[in-house]
């Protein structure tokens, strides 16, 4: 049975990943849609991360050691564009911050 | 931005690694989670190649533990991966001057973090593309075999209150800043974020999709609105 649900989820999630790439191979895509999906990157990107900080109730899971964590991490990605340094700035505040209250 | 690195293979593989490091600690969460399931390692384990996705493979587990039936655990774990659709048609383009192979094999490592490298770097020139994308894609593939095989054999090897799974949301924060090229790109973020938490009480992360579409759909109207 486990097998079975585990081979179902992989034919699934390998279907989601691929449908559109055969679906629309040969599809002359309008300059609007194209403009749409300039926004996927950094939308699901945003709804991702606040997903992972709230409970399945909907509460915010996160206080002030993660939210100046994300501000940290932010501001390091766009001042140096290096994500390790973004890593680093991020987990760094947000141990400090969580030592010190 | 727009041109082809000089060594597309090797500079997907650098940059893969350092998303890969909050996916370390994912790795022995997927472990306690095929463990308290119940499910013998390496049945658990063959998830992730057949799987390969870390929030699929343990929404899964944690309802087969929860004595969930197949049809419910599947189709959770499903909606939990929709994202994955709206990467299928945003690469669509990109996959249109690629040989046929490269589909098949180029969707099987189309997960968040190659998919966001893809739409970072934005490379035109097909070959370069998709050897960026492969190296990035299965150099995340081996790694992922690796720790997720450490996973359900160490089980809980990081102490907890290390709190290193906040690692996960701070990686995403920097790849939206580094996908945000653009004011309006950043506004759209942000509004995913506000809409994401008011939907944050739907079962499997249903907000993530529909959060997207809403912030999508609105800056088209918006920039309809303010462009000739």
């Amino acid at each position: 049975m486990i097998m079975l649900a585990i081979l179902l989820t992989g034919i699934g999630s390998y279907a989601m990943r691929a449908f559109f790439i055969f679906a629309l191979a040969r599809y002359a895509f309008p300059p609007l849609l194209l403009r749409a999906l300039e926004y996927v990157a950094p939308t699901v990107m945003a709804a991702l991360v606040i997903s992972m900080l709230t409970t399945p109730e909907g509460e915010l899971a996160a206080g002030l050691p993660e939210l100046l964590g994300l501000v940290c991490a932010a501001f390091a990605a766009k001042t140096t564009g290096n994500h390790i340094l973004a890593l680093i700035a991020g987990m760094g505040t947000f141990w400090l911050i969580g030592a010190i209250i | 931005m727009n041109t082809a690195p000089t060594r597309p293979a090797l500079r997907g593989s650098l940059d893969a690694l350092p998303l890969f490091i909050p996916a370390l600690p994912f790795a022995f969460v997927f472990g306690v989670v095929v463990a308290e399931a119940g499910i013998s390692e390496w049945l658990g384990w063959s998830s992730s190649p057949i799987i390969f996705g870390g929030a699929i493979q343990v929404t899964l587990f944690t309802l087969i533990g929860e004595g969930a039936s197949v049809a419910a655990a599947v189709s959770a774990a499903l909606i939990v991966g929709a994202r994955h659709m709206l990467y299928s048609v945003t690469l669509a383009p990109r996959f249109q001057n690629q040989p046929g192979w490269f589909r098949w094999v180029g969707a099987y490592v189309l997960i968040d973090q190659v998919f966001v490298l893809s739409q970072i770097k934005r490379i035109d020139e097909p070959v370069a593309f998709r050897r960026y994308f492969l190296s990035a894609g299965f150099t995340f593939w081996t790694l992922w075999m690796v720790s997720t095989a450490m996973g359900v054999v160490l089980g809980p090897a990081i102490p907890p209150e290390w709190g290193v799974e906040f690692a996960a949301p701070v990686l995403f924060v920097s790849l939206m800043m580094a996908a945000s090229d653009r004011r309006d790109k950043l506004a759209a973020a942000a509004m995913a974020m506000g809409v994401t938490y008011m939907l944050a009480s739907l079962p499997n992360r249903a907000g993530i999709l529909i959060a997207v579409i809403v912030s999508v759909v609105i800056m088209l109207l918006a920039s309809r609105r303010t462009s000739p």
